[in-house]
């Protein structure tokens, strides 16, 4: 009976292994947990940095104007946006293929989010109510990483150090692991510079520069 | 070596008992092999539980949405906090505060520090209401017979309901707590006009009404002075907590510790005369311990003795002597609620020239009102029926009143029962209609707590549910509809020009009042008589069976707060019972009746009985019982749920049962409310009770069997008296002899090293500092259960040390927290280099690395670290507001310990890099810092020669615990120096 018994349970528990692993290698993308490099969700409303930063020359703090002062960058809240698209509504194409074609430009699927989720029409008369929008957050750093902007735009750490060259992707990706590892590259290279430039500062190897 | 230093020691227990005690942290054997069985179901359990947790490990990173504003206030950015000014209601001392708001919510109350009365001070109860606002029991809507209901229906329904009583021609009672808004003072009077038969009441759940009555026979007023602390140099007290839980302790801590600065030539003197043992019995540099009779007696002797008559008590005779050399400087206060003893006590402050010197009766005190006739008239009327509705607001007649049974019952032959309370407890049970208020940090609001100074109450956060403000309620009832603030700005408007002086525009005083919050204005004028004598009528004898003493602790208060986790595991300053209120004897009394700690005595008194636990409190007057109220609220049958879920978990409270016992039917009605002096009886039920107290473990005290032989004890609390430090600085300081250190002295800290000292003189033991550590970092709430398996998480506790023997007891308090050692013996045992030293001489713990072996909380000489058996955090969305998103929450199985806020230090440092110019000393201020009202903690960088904490290092009281160690704490303290005679100095040497 017990061996009955014995040989019952190693099968359960084998078959359990076997469904765990077979789970574990289908969801992962062949990076260590948490990695996250080559993240490239799609947003909500189709915007690209390639045409706003790149082509537009857009100054990244612009739109992400939290950096100067606080943790987050933020994402630009859908009154920013309205600033010019009050006025574009459309892309530079259109334009000119309704000026050649003498009709009024067709407003932009994407513009027209905007205006949805603040609840207006596009004449801009108020008509819903508002619908705030659900981006999906690109860089993510664990719970026990507290990463703040702040120190860095003061530092003049240039923006694409870690999130790539912005100003050519049409959808945004994560180009850099972000792991400890990765931020120590800078903090270890770099502490003797950006310190004699800003004063006495925390030696930026302190775990508790980070983790608190 | 030995006999230089006074001896401590942490609990009666011990101290009491021969060698055979074990003062070990360690549980007794058999405990533990009583909880380490291990059965068949608690192992399949555990197994199947890894096997899931296994399972979720191996998920996809969850996908992260960030959603932003669609237009966003300029004064908001996401992740940085706003300060907004506004004003407390926690306790009646209507503290002024700064709200820290981090992405539309409140999460942290600061004291304000520009405020003239409490100037940045603030109770561990103020601290702790914040999460009060985020309590998911609180009633959002408002409520008609029982059922959720809207306001047109409460509105129609109250006034039609008022309307009929009013037609019968019966009265219309608001029973209220202390009204000190002057806009809802004026909302009364409008819903007076409207209603005409309207009365209303003010009612102090623990009343003040004596002083106020004693007032008026003297002075022609009804006034509680404005006690100056600062101005006197000898206090006396009789049987007033005034540091601790009397009218206005942050106030008075505040007033009292810029009195006792050490440089100056002279200190004030604090003589304590009470019953039980309180924190500012503990503080008093003479403490006389008297039951409440006796006490009654040796007011009346030290009258007489400062008006040159006859009395009995020598020690009387001897402070009248002491008094009468500090004429006009000294100041004698009393927290007796009896009118004859607030009479006495006025004569003799008249009689002391004290008046207009070290209390000013003209611009008194606003807090309390409430008068104790009146509240018992009520009752009456009620009964008789001429009263027709009763509307009550902010108190709770049910519990707070000692026939609150009957009251009820009352209650329920009305026409109209109206509460305001957003919570349900014994008072809206009875009521019809609950018109629920908002929070204040929802409201808006104003109040004149002090003749002359207008503080401000502002919104912080957006209403969770649809309350209005008692004020709104009312005025609607009266037929106005304003909205919240214009209800509080418009009445300002009118009477703006009568009231303020200043020659600023309206909208500008407007402004700033909001913004700063608060503002100066002329006080109300009060016409006062002159001093009219009349005789006291002192019938008072000496009883000599036991006497009851009722006391309002430092953190429940009147129990307003029961609910509040944070404050039901906060220790006792005192006793360091969390989760209970108990029946405390001094250790003699305990002994003629047979009991020890634990032990469940029934106690008869004023008709009541009770049952409660025993504690033995050293100090305490023979023959009396010592129990808190504010206790044993509705409500807190909650927390039966309360504490990490596990297989052996004992609930803090059976299920429906409350969290303490409610006392207040002991209250007497002789001569108003009297909290004390009751004749009780006891007797011994023959059950015990596990009391969860902090005190008796985590001790640094030597195990007999290593410690030296010169030092059986080890001097945590090193302590002098004034005369001795005037002499020599450095006097009471004991020097150990440091161990050499394998240690190599390369540590250079080159940029910051930070520090702090606590100076144990100034410290009152008030708790203040854990409830704003707890805030500020998000330390969770164990239970009781855990506290008594001694696995709390305060990573701030305040050690409370006794010195002398029976009802002679010196105290000291020393906050405990990690020492940040330079040379720190638990970082060298970390197997995965979880705990290392910083830069900058912080011992980090990284939460991240550590695999919860436990060596460093096994190697650390303060017992400072605390180890994370569960995971504590809950899924419940609403409280999880209130954690402070710069510090990690942490998860089961991880240490973690005092970080001294490095999350400030990070802030702080990011902001002097952005503006580019260096630290400042006191830019940064640590969260028990900032919230010691007795300024005791300080914290900065060592390395800066002129920083307050590099000369404090440098000071001559300045000392490290456990010195001979070797392991270079950077936090030191400061010996306790108390003002004492020299013929005290000695006692309490004899022991070890």
């Amino acid at each position: 009976m017990d061996k009955l018994l014995n040989k019952q349970f190693s099968t359960i528990i084998g078959i359990m292994l076997v469904i765990s692993l077979i789970i574990s290698f289908k969801n992962s993308s062949f990076h260590i947990p948490g990695n996250q490099e080559d993240y490239q969700p799609t947003q909500p409303i189709a915007f690209s940095h390639q045409l706003h930063a790149g082509e537009m020359e857009i100054a990244c703090q612009y739109c992400h104007f939290g950096a100067e002062d606080s943790k987050h960058a933020g994402i630009p809240p859908a009154n920013v946006c309205m600033n010019c698209h009050k006025f574009v509504n459309n892309t530079f194409n259109e334009t000119r293929r309704a000026d050649l074609e003498s009709r009024k430009p067709v407003f932009s699927k994407e513009i027209k989010k905007i205006y949805a989720s603040l609840g207006i029409a596009l004449d801009g008369k108020k008509v819903n109510d508002e619908i705030p929008t659900e981006w999906v957050k690109v860089h993510n750093v664990p719970d026990f990483v507290f990463f703040s902007h702040k120190p860095h735009i003061t530092a003049g750490v240039d923006c694409a150090k870690c999130h790539g060259d912005v100003q050519t992707m049409t959808q945004v990706k994560q180009v850099e692991d972000l792991s400890m590892g990765w931020c120590l590259d800078c903090h270890r290279q770099e502490h003797d510079s950006i310190q004699s430039a800003t004063g006495r500062t925390a030696y930026l190897q302190d775990c508790a520069s980070c983790h608190y | 070596m030995s006999d230089l230093i006074k001896q401590y020691y942490m609990s009666y227990e011990d101290h009491a008992c021969d060698q055979e005690c074990s003062i070990s942290d360690l549980p007794p054997a058999e405990e533990v092999a009583k909880t380490s069985d291990v059965t068949r179901r608690s192992f399949l359990k555990t197994t199947g539980f890894s096997f899931a947790a296994l399972m979720t490990a191996c998920s996809k990173t969850p996908v992260q949405k960030a959603i932003p504003f669609l237009i966003q206030p300029e004064e908001v950015l996401p992740g940085k906090a706003t300060w907004y000014a506004s004003t407390s209601f926690a306790c009646e001392a209507g503290c002024s505060i700064h709200v820290k708001n981090r992405d539309g919510r409140p999460i942290k109350l600061e004291g304000n520090p520009n405020h003239p009365i409490t100037q940045g001070g603030l109770c561990s109860q103020c601290q702790a209401s914040l999460l009060e606002l985020y309590d998911s029991t609180r009633i959002f809507d408002p409520i008609l017979s029982g059922e959720k209901s809207t306001w047109d229906g409460v509105d129609n329904y109250v006034i039609k309901a008022l309307r009929k009583v009013k037609d019968q021609g019966k009265e219309i009672v608001l029973l209220t707590g202390t009204v000190t808004s002057p806009s809802l003072v004026f909302a009364i009077k409008k819903f007076k006009k409207k209603f005409r038969t309207v009365s209303h009441i003010q009612m102090d759940e623990i009343s003040y009404g004596a002083i106020l009555d004693a007032h008026k026979h003297n002075y022609g007023k009804r006034i509680v002075p404005k006690f100056r602390f600062d101005k006197a140099n000898l206090i006396v007290s009789i049987d007033a907590d005034f540091l601790g839980s009397w009218i206005s302790p942050i106030q008075f801590t505040k007033d009292f510790r810029k009195n006792r600065d050490l440089n100056a030539k002279h200190i004030s003197k604090l003589i304590q005369v009470e019953s039980r043992m309180s924190i500012t019995g503990g503080k008093a540099d003479e403490r006389i311990a008297l039951s409440p009779s006796e006490m009654v007696l040796f007011v009346k002797d030290l009258d007489a003795f400062i008006r040159g008559e006859k009395g009995s008590n020598a020690k009387a005779k001897e402070l009248a002597k002491a008094l009468k050399h500090h004429q006009g400087k000294s100041l004698v206060i009393s927290g007796i609620n009896d009118i004859n003893v607030q009479l006495l006590i006025n004569r003799i402050n008249h009689t002391l020239r004290n008046v207009g010197r070290t209390l000013d009766i003209q611009k008194p005190s606003k807090q309390f009102a409430g008068s104790d006739a009146e509240v018992q008239s009520l009752f009456q009327k009620m009964k008789n029926g001429s009263v027709g509705a009763l509307l009550v607001a902010d108190v709770n007649p049910i519990y707070a009143l000692p026939n609150g049974v009957e009251f009820g019952s009352v209650m329920d032959s009305l026409d109209l029962t109206v509460s305001f309370s957003d919570k349900h407890n014994e008072t809206t049970e009875h009521c019809m209609v609950i018109a629920p208020q908002l929070h204040d940090l929802e409201s808006w609001n104003d109040s004149e707590q002090n003749s002359g100074l207008l503080s401000m109450t502002q919104p912080v956060i957006h209403p969770f549910g649809k309350n209005r403000s008692v004020r709104k309620s009312i005025s609607s009832w009266s037929g106005i509809q304003t909205d919240e603030r214009d209800l509080v700005r418009n009445y300002w408007k009118k009477i703006f020009k009568s009231r303020v002086k200043s020659g600023k525009t309206f909208a500008r005083f407007w402004n700033e009042l909001v913004h700063d919050g608060f503002a100066k204005i002329s006080p109300e004028k009060i016409n006062l008589t002159t001093f009219q004598n009349r005789k006291p009528n002192i019938s008072a004898s000496k009883i000599n069976g036991l006497e009851l003493v009722l006391f309002s602790s430092s953190q429940l208060g009147n129990g307003r707060h029961a609910e509040n986790p944070w404050l039901q595991e906060l220790p006792d300053p005192i006793t360091k019972v969390t989760w209970d209120n108990t029946a405390s004897l001094s250790p003699k009394t305990a002994e003629k009746y047979d009991v020890k700690k634990g032990d469940i005595i029934q106690i008869k008194a004023n008709k009541s009985s009770m049952e409660l636990p025993v504690l033995l409190q050293p100090g305490q007057r023979n023959n009396t019982i010592a129990i808190a109220l504010g206790y044993g609220r509705k409500g807190t049958e909650r927390f039966h749920e309360v504490g990490p879920d596990w297989l052996e978990k004992k609930s803090t409270v059976a299920k429906g049962e409350t969290v303490g016992t409610n006392v207040s039917p002991f209250i007497s009605e002789t001569n108003g409310f009297q909290y004390s002096g009751m004749v009780a009886t006891v007797s011994k039920i023959g059950e015990s009770y596990d009391l969860a107290m902090t005190q008796t473990y985590h001790t640094l005290s030597n195990p007999e069997n290593t410690s030296p032989a010169i030092m059986p004890v080890r001097p945590f609390v090193q302590e002098t008296t004034f005369d001795e430090y005037k002499k020599d600085p450095s006097s009471g300081k004991y020097h150990g002899h440091p161990v050499t250190t394998m240690w190599k002295d390369d540590h250079p800290y080159d940029g910051h090293h930070w520090g702090m000292a606590f100076d144990l003189s100034a410290c009152t033991g008030c708790s203040s500092c854990i409830i704003g550590c707890q805030v500020e970092n998000n330390v969770p709430v164990v239970g009781k259960d855990e506290v008594h398996r001694k696995r709390d998480m305060a990573w701030l506790r305040l050690d409370r040390y006794y010195s002398g023997e029976e009802e002679d007891i010196d105290v000291a308090f020393q906050a405990m927290l990690c020492q940040h050692c330079d040379n720190a013996p638990c970082e060298p045992v970390c197997p995965v280099l979880a705990t290392v030293h910083s830069s900058e001489g912080l011992n980090q713990q990284v939460y991240n690395r550590c695999v919860g072996t436990r060596f460093c909380a096994n190697n650390c000489p303060y017992k400072v670290r605390r180890f994370n058996w569960f995971e504590y955090a809950r899924e419940d969305v609403m409280e999880n507001m209130v954690l402070n998103p710069d510090v990690t929450v942490r998860s089961r199985g991880v240490m973690e310990k005092c970080s001294m806020c490095v999350q400030r230090i990070q802030e702080a440092k990011f902001e002097a890099k952005r503006q580019g110019i260096p630290l400042k000393d006191g830019d940064i201020k640590l969260a028990c810092e900032q919230s010691c009202p007795a300024d005791a903690i300080t914290f900065g960088d060592l390395n800066d020669p002129d920083s307050r904490i590099a000369k404090l290092n440098n000071d001559e009281r300045h000392y490290h615990v456990l010195e001979e160690l070797n392991v270079l704490p950077t936090v030191g303290y400061l010996t306790q120096v108390k003002n004492k005679d020299k013929s005290d100095q000695k006692k309490g040497e004899h022991h070890g």
